[in-house]
């Protein structure tokens, strides 16, 4: 938890201080391509002459930014959803269940690669497509486990007795529910948000996330990845960063789950 | 000789800031052959010290001093392998609930042959086979082949606690440690286990270590009796001298908390606080909690002195203390207003039927719906305790749901100050549902984990009453007050309380709506035996002040006996027998409250009957396929005429009524009671 | 009682499959612009672009299309590429066949090591295996598959020339050649699937371990190591089933990922091609075909979890 946290902290202060202190800009050719490690350019510089490290310090924006912001949309759109439908239950919420088990149906990646296909490829660099994407792939899946915890709850005699005064719908979520869940909720945020960078990295990686000239590290990666046998490092700097900063978000969801008395569980 | 001897006993566990002290420095012995209970509220350390019978600790705890030697062998120094060929051959486990116990899948035969397998008893396959049929025979179950091939899901809690003592008897142990094994089992069938027990120690001369919060069971079981408090085994001595005369104090009180269903005298809370871990004294650890508690109590540990020949006590102040009062003339119970009038009453219920039966989903068939309670009826006036009274199963629990507006009853009338309410909570009134509350049976359920005991309270009275700021403050207070707690716990989370605490919140939060019926299920089954004593003391003295009514649902005879004015006797959802209390506990009796009664372990020496056989029978839950729905289970059944014919109610008088093809004559004449005495 | 669960589990499967069509057809077809202008280009005329639309019968009413489209994939007709205009069927089942060898390959490495590194790490809780596993697990939970991909290819097959670092197929070539080529793409989809299993497994062991029927088989004096085997295994066996088929999500989307960083010509790489193309039957054909993969391994699943379990069984 420490251990990630700090890693977190020091992300988050590259991401936001980046442009200030680059020695290049992202878009700018600066020396002869594909050279390797040196001290003019420690991560080298890529297939375009471009210099890596500005890139990957200012490429932590994209990948932290979208991952955190996305993930928390999908958690608070699919937790209430799936709390207000596991309370109310009937043909709603059976209905509801349904839509979202067939979403949940098509793999992770490939709905990701299906939304962006309709939304039309060439839109694919915008940040607001990327974010509808990551909403629509966890929001079910966070909406389904939102909904086993409330039809655990209402059954529960705290919930019962709430009912019993004459309660409404939205002040049995809100006051009874909700703040049982949210620890749940919290995990289920952070165990998601360790796992976005990856789709968001996947998706440029493939093609259809962010767009070139973007530092996006997956995007980088697909660019570089013909420079592996020349100047490997021009791979391994974006490659080794959004490995970390998953391992980190990874460890904060660890920590924060033991520190709430509860699993990391990773269900897809 | 001593079979096992437990000298020292010091464990801790790890609470994640420090060890903390679970069972200090208890010495005791078990000859062979000898019944030895350990009895103790929850936290004295009891399954603790059980489980070092078998070599056993908790991950997360240490053996800080003291050995359990076994035949010379101190099994806490023993290493794994040793002490595994000890487990199941030498020392085996009855465990507390065989349901949780039992491996879901694996048969039942095959675990009990792989207690002698393991072991390399029992001979060949074949051999070992047999012997597991001569087992599961010895422990009364029906058809041993059957048995032996089914799964521990398919038998009821009573047959899996029955295959535990099979497996445990499978090696021929020299003793068995039984870790509260009645605990989750009906009144009925705990009688039949302690019966096959006892029963099976004549057999086989296994001596028992016998670890249970139950005093009586302890009395009708044990040939000795070690008390424990906070980690400390407080008095020890031979069963019969330790109940007629207890030295220690807390021993005492634990006594005298637990109500008798053959003397209906009032129970007085006489164990006053709780057991606060975190502030025992260097002293006595009871000292804070004693009467008789100086500063020699607070400062000094007592140790264990020698009363009379085997009966020993850990008190400064053994000598000073008085017997155990001959019990009190028992007190005038407040009647309420009009106890024979019909016209008054405040609930009324006609014909009363539930089902759970309500199919949803488009593949699934409609099913006829089964009913859980039938044809119900009996009426609860103002400021009256009406009790149900039944085992697991009976559909009492549901007939306060149904009262409270969460079921939707199939048929029959509900009326509350003469209007019908039959119909869901959803669809009645602010006023009515003010009117009625409900108290459930377990407070870590029924309190919201996340808000503070402030607000669990002042909701109702926000709802209700309309009040904010200083007003709903002070209300708060005074209601906590009415409960017996301390303001300052309006601050505090259901978490930071003891079970007793949270039950009594949950009551105050019913009270906040100053209703004029409140549904009480099973609300003491949860609370340890002092805590019990207080909540209905507690329970007493609110019906007394506030007029409220009950309808106190409840497994417990002699509970419901202490509390009732009048109780309706209930079994697989219909009533047997309705009446005021003394009715209803005096002959003639239903047959199966004659049941019922027999089956209640009793403490007290001078009310101890003589043993009863006890027919092996099953408590079915749901509803019967006879007429009369105790018929398959009746042990002065008439004949057919129980199986096709719904027994007639015959009244006794215009209270007591029972509801049975026997003449009441005939009844009266076959009752066992008062209990047999010397 | 078990007849029934399987056969409501089993018409549950098919009306989510429906469901998913569905979906994957509305997705696919509220693609913007004109698809009859994109795909014959901007020289084609009026009547070229109507002809194609009639062809397609993208001048009907949505729900009507769809009929049609489910009715002829039912019989596996997805009708022609927009951009090769050779049957879809004809293009997917050679990539399927190729792109189900390279998943097959990931699960037979998948099966053993998860097995033992969950039961190692569950049996030894605390102690050093454990700790390693649990490194390990995070480690590779945190790597994405091309990034894993591209260090298996640098270190294997530049650095130490091991094994191809692009797994072209099709070139002839025996069982084991094609064993080699595909080894780093089938190792990097392991990775991807089985960090998630073990710890789910790890954690379900020592649920089971810590209850009480296990400790009960312990104070029995049965050996420990019969006690993990005949105890608590069987127990944890039934969740670990469903999250193997859970699990599949990760495989089906690793593929494309691993399809397009080793160049292996499967299934993912078609996928990838016809977003691309916006090639609308390609896709259809594609994305089912993975959602009902994932579906029916997710029924077999839960259908072998309810035989397995005796209380479902017997009752």
């Amino acid at each position: 938890m420490l251990v990630g946290s700090g890693l977190l902290v020091v992300f988050l202060i590259v991401s936001v201080t980046a442009p200030w202190w680059a020695p290049h800009g992202v878009a700018e050719t600066v020396d002869t391509p594909l050279m390797g490690m040196s001290w003019a350019h420690p991560f080298g510089t890529d297939v375009l002459g471009r210099d890596v490290f500005s890139r990957v310090v200012n490429g932590a924006r994209d990948d932290l930014f979208l991952s955190i912001v996305s993930t928390l949309v999908a958690v608070v759109v699919g937790g209430i959803v799936g709390l207000v439908s596991g309370y109310v239950g009937g043909w709603l919420d059976e209905l509801l269940m349904r839509v979202f088990e067939a979403v949940i149906s098509i793999p992770l990646l490939v709905l990701a690669l299906l939304a962006i296909a309709a939304a039309g490829p060439e839109r694919s660099g915008s940040w607001l497509l990327l974010i509808g994407v990551v909403v629509l792939v966890y929001a079910p899946r966070v909406a389904r486990m939102a909904r086993s915890i409330a039809v655990d709850l209402v059954t529960r005699d705290f919930v019962l007795a709430a009912r019993l005064r004459g309660e409404s719908v939205r002040s049995i979520v809100r006051r009874e529910l909700l703040p049982n869940a949210t620890g749940v909720l919290l995990v289920e945020f952070g165990v998601r948000a360790g796992y976005t960078p990856i789709l968001i990295g996947s998706l440029g990686f493939l093609g259809f996330g962010a767009r070139p000239p973007s530092p996006e590290w997956g995007l980088m990666i697909s660019e570089n990845r013909d420079g592996l046998l020349a100047a490997p490092v021009i791979v391994l700097a974006p490659a080794l960063s959004l490995a970390v900063l998953v391992i980190a978000l990874n460890l904060c969801a660890d920590g924060l789950a033991r520190y709430l008395g509860r699993q990391a569980v990773r269900t897809p | 000789m001593s079979l096992v001897e437990v000298e020292d006993l010091t464990v801790d566990f790890w609470t994640g800031d420090g060890w903390a002290n679970v069972v200090n420095e208890v010495t005791f012995q078990v000859r062979p052959g000898e019944s030895y209970g350990l009895v103790g509220e929850s936290g004295s350390g009891k399954t603790t010290t059980a489980g070092a019978l078998l070599g056993f600790r908790r991950p997360g705890s240490r053996v800080r001093a003291g050995s359990v030697r076994f035949q010379g062998r101190d099994l806490l120094t023993l290493r794994p392998a040793e002490l595994r060929r000890v487990r199941g051959r030498e020392a085996a486990l009855v465990p507390q609930n065989p349901t949780t116990a039992l491996t879901p899948n694996m048969r039942i035969g095959d675990q009990v042959e792989e207690a002698l397998q393991v072991h390399g008893l029992g001979g060949s396959r074949s051999q070992r086979a047999r012997r597991v049929l001569e087992l599961i025979r010895q422990v009364r179950l029906p058809d041993a082949s059957a048995t032996a091939r089914k799964y521990p899901h398919q038998l009821s809690g009573g047959q899996q606690q029955r295959v535990t003592i099979a497996m445990a008897l499978a090696c021929e142990p020299k003793v068995l440690v039984l870790d509260e094994p009645t605990t989750g089992l009906d009144v009925t069938t705990q009688a039949q286990i302690i019966d096959l027990l006892a029963r099976l120690r004549a057999e086989t001369g296994v001596a028992i270590l016998y670890v249970t919060h139950n005093l009586g069971v302890v009395a009708e079981i044990c040939d000795r009796v070690g008390v424990m408090y906070a980690g400390e085994l407080v008095e020890e001595g031979p069963t019969e001298r330790l109940f007629e005369r207890p030295r220690h104090p807390y021993t005492r009180g634990l006594i005298a908390s637990v109500p008798s269903v053959v003397r209906p005298e009032r129970t007085r809370a006489v164990l006053h606080g709780l057991l606060e871990r975190g502030e025992l004294p260097p002293g006595c650890r009871f000292a804070p909690r004693c009467v008789f508690a100086d500063e020699q109590s607070f400062a000094e540990q007592p140790v264990l002195e020698e009363v009379e020949p085997g009966h020993r006590v850990a008190c400064w102040h053994w000598r000073e203390i008085p017997p155990l009062a001959e019990t009190a003339p028992g007190e005038e119970r407040i009647e309420p207003a009009d106890t024979r009038d019909g016209n008054g009453a405040l609930l009324g219920i006609r014909e009363l039927d539930v089902t759970y039966g309500r199919s949803r989903g488009l593949l699934l068939a409609r099913r006829e719906p089964e009913l859980v309670v039938r044809d119900v009826t009996f009426d609860i006036r103002p400021g009256e305790t009406f009790s149900l009274v039944g085992e697991s199963g009976s559909g009492k629990s549901t007939i306060a749901r149904t009262v409270g507006g969460l079921l939707r009853p199939l048929d029959g009338e509900i009326t509350f100050e003469g209007r019908n309410i039959a119909r869901t909570v959803e669809s009645r009134d602010r006023e009515l549902r003010r009117r009625i509350q409900l108290v459930f049976q377990n407070p870590d359920a029924s309190l919201n984990p996340r808000q503070r005991v402030g607000r669990i309270v002042g909701r109702p009275v926000e709802l209700f009453f309309g009040l904010g700021g200083k007003e709903l403050a002070a209300r708060i207070r005074r209601l906590l007050e009415d409960v017996r707690l301390d303001p300052s716990f309006m601050r505090r989370f259901p978490h930071e309380l003891s079970g007793g605490e949270r039950q009594r919140v949950a009551i105050a939060r019913a009270l906040a709506a100053e209703p004029r019926l409140m549904l009480c299920d099973e609300v003491l089954s949860a609370l340890d035996v002092s805590v019990q004593a207080t909540v209905l003391e507690l329970l007493r003295s609110l019906q007394e002040e506030h007029g409220i009514a009950y309808l106190f649902i409840s497994h417990d005879l002699a509970v419901v006996r202490s509390l009732s004015h009048r109780v309706g006797v209930l079994y697989r959802g219909e009533l047997c027998e309705v009446g005021t209390v003394d009715e209803v506990y005096a002959p003639p009796f239903h047959p199966y409250t004659q049941e019922l009664l027999l089956a209640v372990p009793e403490i007290d020496p001078a009310a101890r009957r003589a043993p009863t056989p006890k027919v092996d029978t099953e408590t079915a839950a749901g509803p019967a396929a006879t007429a009369c729905p105790f018929a398959d289970r009746c042990p002065v059944k008439v004949g057919p005429v129980c199986d096709v014919e719904p027994p007639p109610w015959r009244a006794t008088s215009a209270t007591h009524a029972i509801r049975c093809h026997i003449p009441l004559d005939e009844l009266r004449s076959k009752a066992v009671w008062p209990p047999a005495r010397e | 009682m078990i007849v029934r669960l399987v056969a409501s589990r089993i018409a549950l499967a098919a009306v989510t499959l429906v469901a998913v069509s569905a979906a994957v057809f509305l997705f696919t077809e509220i693609l913007p612009g004109d698809i009859a202008a994109r795909v014959l280009g901007r020289e084609s005329t009026a009547e070229q672009r109507q002809i194609f639309r009639d062809r397609l019968h993208l001048d009907r009413p949505v729900y009507e299309r769809y009929g049609i489209w489910l009715k002829n994939a039912v019989q596996a007709d997805f009708g022609r590429s927009l951009v090769s205009d050779q049957s879809v069927t004809a293009i997917v089942a050679p990539k399927a066949r190729d792109t189900l060898f390279l998943a097959a390959f990931a699960f037979v490495l998948y099966v053993p090591v998860t097995l033992l590194a969950a039961t190692l790490g569950a049996a030894f809780r605390g102690r050093a295996v454990d700790h390693v596993t649990s490194v390990l697990t995070l480690v590779g939970l945190s790597l994405p598959e091309f990034v894993l991909g591209l260090l298996l290819i640098y270190v294997f097959a530049l650095q130490l020339g091991w094994f191809p670092a692009l797994s072209v197929i099709g070139a002839g070539g025996g069982f084991l050649d094609r064993l080699q080529s595909t080894f780093l793409p089938a190792v990097t989809l392991m990775v991807a699937m089985s960090v998630y299993a073990i710890r789910m497994l790890r954690d379900n062991l020592i649920e089971v371990l810590d209850s009480e029927y296990v400790r009960m088989a312990t104070l029995k004096g049965v050996p420990r190591r019969r006690v993990v085997l005949r105890h608590a295994l069987p127990s944890a066996l039934g969740p670990a089933l469903n999250v193997t088929a859970l699990n599949l999500t990760y495989l089906i989307g690793g593929v494309v990922v691993v399809e397009r960083v080793f160049d292996y010509k499967g299934l993912g790489w078609s996928l990838v091609d016809a977003i691309t193309n916006r090639d609308t039957p390609l896709i259809e054909a594609i994305v089912l075909l993975g959602s009902a993969v994932y579906i029916a391994a997710n029924l077999l699943a839960d259908v072998l979890a309810l035989l397995l379990n005796p209380r479902l069984r017997t009752s």
